[in-house]
This record gives structure tokens, C-alpha cells and sequence, in this order.
């Protein structure tokens, strides 16, 4: 029996495809035949790009060699690609062929309800796909609840499978290697959060809870781990912030770098809580490799992650659920209530203070701050190339060159502008 | 009784007599040693012989090299490479790279996902991984899947690739880093944040038991003093600079030398030296080491090094070496051993290949220390001293 998994791979820096790996790992082990689809070259034994019409349409044509395909789904494998709703449809239908044609299971790892729901065809089709496959898989409990209710699907049809079932420790140090490698004192009480850094992780959170119940001068650190996972302006501005707002706040740290898998669980084996401060999420792997280590855990009740959560973690609803329990965890006990007023400069400063800024902001206008425009640099490592791009530059500087003068005269004028503008609406 | 040792997998990205580099030549080398030394050994290597095509070329499956297992791979080389280009030269321009693109660049060469399952499946069986050099997809790929048991040997030098965000968990996260010396560990140490387990290994150099010098002149029929350059003729190794240095040198003096090669490439010599360069193509070791004693002078024209054990064999053969002093590595070993000269400039290398003309004594004395250097360094059973200590104490023993 030859199995196909569809699913991001290894050696990219991406969970789900950290997720397939351990459960590829796992079935092989088991002695399953397992064969594995990437949408981009990787180490998986074939690739394609599936989410359009045209890539499930060449899914459809492959699937035939298999028994099985297990997929990892989320949104964008299916419908990344896509132009359009109509399109977005075809693909449910082409989903819906797929599972007649083959025993199909989706482990859903997230799906996007607004586009399902947007209206009753999409919403009908989408059903049907799903009705057709030979297994629907979540991890928590919260997940199948909110699919079955917002698909109208029969909840006793969705499988829950644990998220960490095939995890494995990766690191085997103790608690004292690993602060001594991290540079940690072992007297001090660590919290950490890890993983990629996004908005919906809500570190930021994290990070403001622990400077809200002063624990930095109590002994305490708060280390947050991670790296953005795609340079996407949003990610890298939000990681900006954090790192701002590390800097302002007694005690955190923002260690801004992408660790490997037995760094990754040596950094939970250093922790003495972990937090996860999410604003959004499906359930969490991390959260799972906590519990391979037995690390404490406060967690918000956020998607699935109250179902998940293990014994004894402290699962918040808020801001200051999180504070208190931060508080708690370090031993210490605190009131959130107000008990003397602050004056308006102490109001500013701590807004100020929480948002991470700091008096070396870049104050220029945005049009300031935009670069010059240059020639590109006519390198190249392949021999000649240079040389024949030297020569294009030059014979094509009389058209261009005043094309990048006016641009950068424009740009110096726009800035003063607006700093004539300043200065006549202070007078 | 002895302690139980364990099996090591070695994974370079080509293994093979027939295979030209450095690096594969010490990982092969050390692969030997630790198998001499009662260690099971497995090499996990891809079919390819050439780095370019990454054409399957050895049959895939297993096979035995003295004491070694060797497995072997299909590599997998369906993908365009226009991206791998792109954002290559994009690096090279020094506009960098984000994450994505660094991750396309590394995947859109060849992959060798057989190797990478039969890791994913057997990698508790091997005590440690000792993959390398870095930049490589089967390093990369392979490091991610067992980094608790994973040695790296970068075989740094540096070169924007080496900058790459893509490669700091390989420097940060594996179990230990194996460096060839102490430039490549400072370089590396400037780069990303090494984790704590690492030290300088270097490469063994084998001392042969005899040279011919003689008859490697007889055999190739060459009677003029020559210049030496063994390895990969390729621009990035400074191939084309020697030729344009030795086309002047031979305009301006028409000195009765010639310019021996052996390794792979094309020759691409200008008209005017034509008949002066002599490709004796891919040598037997003993060749090689004959080739090494018979020349006048040995030439290392890359600045790409991250050790450069053809100096060495210069050296032990008795040879002056005259080398690219972009090589932060060469001009290391060359100030440690006073054993050759350095060049920064075209100019400054035809003045030094002009020596090999007009005072072929004096650099014939200077190299005199090399030998010594190589013998008080570099002799083998030091480094696999040094390599099989750092196994023992980074991972773990197998049960007994």
C-alpha cells in the first residue's frame, strides 16, 4: 500500500512541514509505505504547485498510483494560487473528485471560515468536498466544534488526533547545561516563548504582562525566541516592535534568530514557564514539545489551546489573567487594581513605554527615509557578464541617469516640503 | 573491555576516487580513519561525481570501500535553476537575500530526497552525522533531521553564501563544528553564533613513502621547469587569473616554463600559452604526489579556501608554494611556515611566477620549512586524535 503525503517539507522553515515530518518519520517507521508531495522543491520525493485549478487538475492525474493521500491542509496549499471564486469553487470540486477517486484524509490545520461562508455555493461545495473525504482530522476539540457548526458537518465525522503524537525530545541537557549555554543564571525565573514570530503569537502581550507585574526587578527574565518565517513587511515591522518593546521593558530579551530542533527544546528544558500569549490559533506544536519536558505552561484560551493544554497550566482569558499568572508563577503576588493615580506625563510615559518607544525613533518624515536611487551595481559572478553589464551601463547612463536625478531631486523636494509645512503650521 | 563506539555516518555530497575536492578528499580521509580505528562507518553519499550537473554517475545502492559502507542516492536535479541563479547573482551583487529567497536558492539544485528518507528513517542507528561543506543541499537538508547527532564540517571560506541567515541554525544548533583552522573557526565565529561544542580539527596530510619526480617528468614528457596548479579550473578558483598572470609573465620573458594541471575543467588557455599548458589530467595520488615534488613551484590561485591540503602537499613534497593571499586560510599557513609567497595582486602574481624563472634556488630554499609544518601539524593521526576525542565527548555512547 503506497501512501501520498501533500504537505510543505522539509527543508523549509515552516510548522506544518515540521509537523509532516515527524508523522512521515512516524509511518515509516511503523513500516507504511509512505511517498511525499511538496508545492515547492524540497526534500519530499515529488513536487507541485496545487492551489489552483490547474494543480489540482494534475493532482487528480497523479493520484491514481496511490491507496492513500493524506493531506496537511490550510488555505493557502489549496487556494494560494487561485484568481478568483470561481476558481476558488472549481478547486473545492476538483478536492471533491480527489477523495472519490482515492481514500483521502485532510488533517485540517486551519481553515478560512470567511471563505468558505461567503456565500451559500461556496459554502455547499465546500461541504460536499469535505463530506467526501475518508477522514476529516483536528487536533482539539474546540476545532471540530467550530467546523462541524460553521460547515453544518456531523461533529461525529471529525477525528480528533493528538497535535504532538509523534513528537520525540530532540535534546537530551539538563536545566543547568542548557541556562549555561543560553547564558541564563539558574537562580533566576525564565519564561519563554518561542517560535515564529507573528502578530497573532502575541508575544507582544507576553512581553507587556511581564513588565506590567514588574517582574523584572524581581529576579525574573522573559526570553522571547523566534524569527519571522517569510520577510513579509508586516512580519518584519512586527518584529521591530517587539524587539522596541523588549528593549523598554526591564528584563525581556528578544533573542531575534531562527534555532534548530534541538536548540528548540533545549531553550524549553532552560524555561521555567513558557508562555503563549496567542491571539489566534488553531492548537500549538509547541505546546506539545512543552509537555514532552513536563514545562509549566500559561497559556490564553485561545482556538483549541484550552483543550490542549495539559494538566496544571495556567490557561488566561485577558491581559490581566496573564499578568497575574505571570506574577504567580514567579512567586510573586501583585494588584492590578490602581492604588495611587498617575499624572499625565506618567500616563504618556508608560503608553510609551509599553509600545516600546524610544527617544531614538526615527523621526524623519517616510519620504525621508526612502534611499536614494542608484544604478545597480554591474557584478555578476559569471565571467564576462560584468563586464558586458559595465558596458550596457554605460551606454544606456545618458537615457537613465536623469531619469534617477530627477527622481532623487524629487524626492529632496517632496522632504522639504513637508518640512516647510511643519514649520509654517508651528508658527 | 572496550568501550562501545558506534557508527558514524559521513555525508558528503559526492564520494569517490574519481572525485575532485578538497573537502570530499578530507571527509573521505577521516570516514578511513575512524573506520581503521574500529568504528563502524557508513558513507551516505549522493551518485554524482561532477558538481555541476550533479549528473547520477556511481550505481545507487550499497557498496563497501575497505572497512566503509557506501550508500548511494539518486540525486534529483528537475528543477530549472533560474531561480538558484537569480538570487545567486543577486547575492553575489550584494543586494542580499530574505529568508524565502535564500530557501529557494538552497532548494533549487540538486535534492536527494532517498538520502534524506534514509536518514529520516536510520538516523537513531548512527551516533553522530558528519556532514559537510556547508553551503551543499545534502548539509543543509540532512542537518535539520538529527542536529542532536549532527557534526558540521563547513569548510567555511568567505563568500557572501556564507553569510546566509539560511545557515545560522546549522552553525548554531548542530552538536558540534568541526573547523580546519583557526581562520575558518574565527570567520565562522564572526558570522553567526557558533554553538559552544566546536574545535579546530584540521585535515590530516598522508605522508607518502617516496617520490618520483623523475619519472612523473618521463611519464608526461615534460623537460621545462613548470608551474603546478592541481584541482578544479573554474573561475570562483582562480583558474583563469593564473592563466592570464602566466600569458603575461610568458609575454614579457618568454621563459622557457610551462603551466602542468592536473584535475578536472576546461583549460580555456589564451593562443599565445597554448602549447605551454599541459593538462595531465585526473591523477592517481601517487601521481599527484610525484607531480608535486617534479614542479618548480606549486600554485594556489583561489581566494575560496577553507583549507587548501594541495599547499600542504607542496610542501611535504618539498615544493614552494606561491598563493593567492585572498585566501585568509593560505596566508595563514604560509606566515605560520615562512614556506611560500603571497600575491594580491595580477600584477604582484606575475612578479612572483618571474621568480620561478630568475631564482628558482632561492624559492626552491624557501621551501624548505614547509615540510616540517606539515609534519608538526597536520599529520593524520592528530587529527583523528583530535576528531574522534570530540565524538566521544559530544555524543553519547551506543548501549553496550
Amino acid at each position: 500500500m503506497t501512501i501520498l503525503m501533500i504537505t510543505p517539507y522539509a527543508p523549509y522553515r515552516d510548522g506544518i512541514a515540521v509537523y509532516a515530518v515527524q508523522e512521515v518519520r512516524a509511518m515509516r517507521q511503523a513500516g507504511l509505505d509512505v511517498e511525499v508531495l511538496s508545492p515547492l522543491p524540497s526534500a519530499a520525493h515529488r513536487h507541485l504547485v496545487i492551489g489552483s485549478a490547474t494543480g489540482m487538475s494534475r493532482l487528480l492525474r497523479l493520484a491514481g498510483s496511490y491507496d492513500k493521500i493524506i493531506m496537511q491542509f490550510y488555505p493557502e496549499l489549496l487556494f494560494g494560487g487561485c484568481r478568483g471564486r470561481i476558481e476558488r469553487l472549481a478547486v473545492w470540486r476538483l478536492l471533491k473528485q480527489l477523495a472519490l477517486k482515492v481514500p483521502l484524509e485532510l488533517r485540517i490545520h486551519e481553515i478560512d471560515y470567511g471563505a468558505i461562508t461567503i456565500d451559500p455555493l461556496t459554502l455547499s461545495t465546500a461541504r460536499s468536498a469535505l463530506q467526501a473525504a475518508a477522514k476529516l482530522q483536528v487536533h482539539t476539540a474546540a476545532e471540530a466544534t467550530t467546523l462541524a457548526d460553521s460547515l453544518d458537518l456531523d461533529l461525529s465525522t471529525i477525528e480528533l488526533v493528538e497535535h504532538g503524537g509523534n513528537f520525540e525530545p530532540r535534546t537530551a541537557v539538563d536545566k543547568e547545561t542548557a541556562r549555561a549555554e543560553f547564558g541564563l543564571e539558574f537562580d533566576e525565573h525564565v519564561f519563554v516563548s518561542i517560535g515564529f514570530i507573528q502578530s497573532h503569537k502575541g508575544c507582544d502581550r507576553g512581553v507587556r504582562a511581564f513588565g506590567r507585574a514588574g517582574l523584572g526587578k524581581a529576579s525574573a527574565r522573559y526570553i522571547v525566541v523566534g524569527s519571522t518565517r517569510v520577510d513579509h513587511p508586516d512580519l518584519v515591522s512586527y518584529a521591530e516592535e517587539l524587539q522596541a518593546l523588549c528593549d523598554a521593558t526591564p528584563g525581556a530579551e528578544f533573542r531575534h534568530e531562527f534555532v534548530g530542533d534541538e536548540e528548540f527544546d533545549a531553550w524549553l528544558v532552560a524555561a521555567d514557564t513558557l508562555v503563549l500569549p496567542y491571539r489566534d490559533i488553531w492548537s500549538s506544536g509547541v505546546l506539545e514539545r512543552a509537555a514532552l519536558f513536563s514545562i509549566p505552561v500559561i497559556t490564553t484560551a485561545v482556538g483549541g489551546l484550552a483543550d490542549q493544554a495539559p494538566e496544571g497550566a495556567l490557561v488566561v482569558e485577558n491581559d490581566s489573567g496573564l499578568t497575574k499568572a505571570m506574577a504567580e508563577a514567579a512567586g510573586q503576588t501583585i494588584d492590578l487594581r490602581e492604588t495611587h493615580l498617575l499624572s499625565r506625563a506618567e500616563l504618556t510615559e508608560l503608553i510609551h513605554t509599553r509600545s516600546g518607544r524610544t527617544n531614538d525613533i526615527d523621526q524623519r518624515s517616510p519620504v525621508e527615509q526612502v534611499g536614494q536611487v542608484t544604478m545597480p551595481k554591474p557584478h555578476s559572478a559569471r565571467p564576462g557578464v560584468g563586464e558586458l553589464k559595465q558596458f550596457v551601463q554605460r551606454a544606456t547612463a545618458w537615457q537613465l541617469q536623469p531619469i534617477i536625478d530627477q527622481l532623487n531631486q524629487l524626492q529632496a523636494s517632496t522632504a522639504a516640503s513637508i518640512a516647510e509645512l511643519k514649520e509654517n503650521q508651528r508658527e | 573491555m572496550t568501550e562501545p563506539r558506534g557508527r558514524i555516518g559521513f555525508v558528503p555530497p559526492r564520494y569517490g576516487a574519481e572525485v575532485v575536492g578538497g573537502a570530499e578528499a578530507v571527509l573521505t580521509e577521516m570516514a578511513h580513519g575512524f573506520a581503521a580505528r574500529g568504528w563502524d562507518v557508513d558513507v551516505l553519499t549522493t551518485c554524482a561525481k561532477d558538481h555541476v550537473t550533479w549528473a547520477n554517475h556511481y550505481p545507487e545502492g550499497e557498496s563497501t570501500d575497505g572497512q566503509i559502507t557506501v550508500r548511494r542516492f539518486a540525486t534529483q536535479t528537475d528543477t530549472p535553476g533560474k531561480a538558484r541563479e537569480r538570487i545567486g547573482q543577486q547575492m553575489l551583487a550584494g543586494h542580499g537575500a530574505n529568508i524565502s529567497e535564500q530557501q529557494l536558492w538552497v532548494n533549487d539544485s540538486l535534492r536527494v530526497s532517498g538520502l534524506w528518507h534514509y536518514v529520516l528513517d536510520n538516523a537513531d542507528q548512527y551516533r553522530a552525522l558528519v556532514l559537510g561543506p556547508y553551503m551543499f543541499w545534502t548539509t543543509f537538508a540532512v542537518s535539520q533531521i538529527m542536529p542532536e547527532r549532527t557534526i558540521l564540517m563547513p569548510c567555511l571560506h568567505d563568500e557572501p553564501t556564507a553569510y546566509l541567515d539560511l545557515f545560522a541554525p546549522c552553525f548554531s544548533g548542530s552538536r558540534g563544528l568541526w573547523f580546519l583552522s583557526d581562520p575558518e573557526a574565527e570567520l565562522a565565529a564572526s558570522i553567526h553564533r557558533l554553538t559552544p561544542r566546536h574545535e579546530v580539527i584540521g585535515a590530516g596530510i598522508e605522508q607518502p613513502q617516496s617520490y618520483d619526480p623523475d619519472g612523473f617528468r618521463e611519464k608526461f614528457a615534460i623537460r621545462s621547469p613548470f608551474l603546478y596548479y592541481a584541482g578544479r579550473r573554474e573561475w570562483g578558483k582562480g583558474w583563469t587569473e593564473l592563466l592570464a598572470a602566466f600569458a603575461a609573465l610568458i609575454e614579457e620573458t618568454n621563459a622557457d616554463l610551462k603551466l602542468v594541471t592536473s584535475g578536472v575543467g576546461a583549460i580555456d588557455a589564451p593562443a599565445s600559452i597554448a602549447d605551454r599548458v599541459v593538462d595531465v589530467g585526473f591523477l592517481s595520488t601517487q601521481d599527484r604526489n610525484n607531480a608535486m615534488a617534479a614542479a618548480d613551484a606549486y600554485v594556489q590561485p583561489s581566494a575560496l579556501e577553507s583549507f587548501s591540503r594541495t599547499v600542504l602537499e607542496a610542501w611535504l613534497a618539498g615544493t614552494p608554494v606561491i598563493a593567492n593571499a585572498g585566501s585568509e586560510v593560505v596566508s595563514w599557513h604560509i606566515e605560520r611556515s615562512s614556506a611560500g609567497l603571497t600575491y594580491e595582486t595580477e600584477r604582484e602574481l606575475i612578479e612572483a611566477l618571474r621568480l620561478v624563472v630568475e631564482r628558482p634556488q632561492s624559492l626552491a630554499e624557501l621551501a624548505t620549512p614547509g615540510r616540517q609544518y606539515v609534519i608538526d601539524h597536520y599529520t593524520p593521526t592528530d587529527v583523528m586524535d583530535r576528531a574522534e576525542q570530540t565524538i566521544i565527548d559530544w555524543t553519547g555512547a551506543p548501549a553496550s
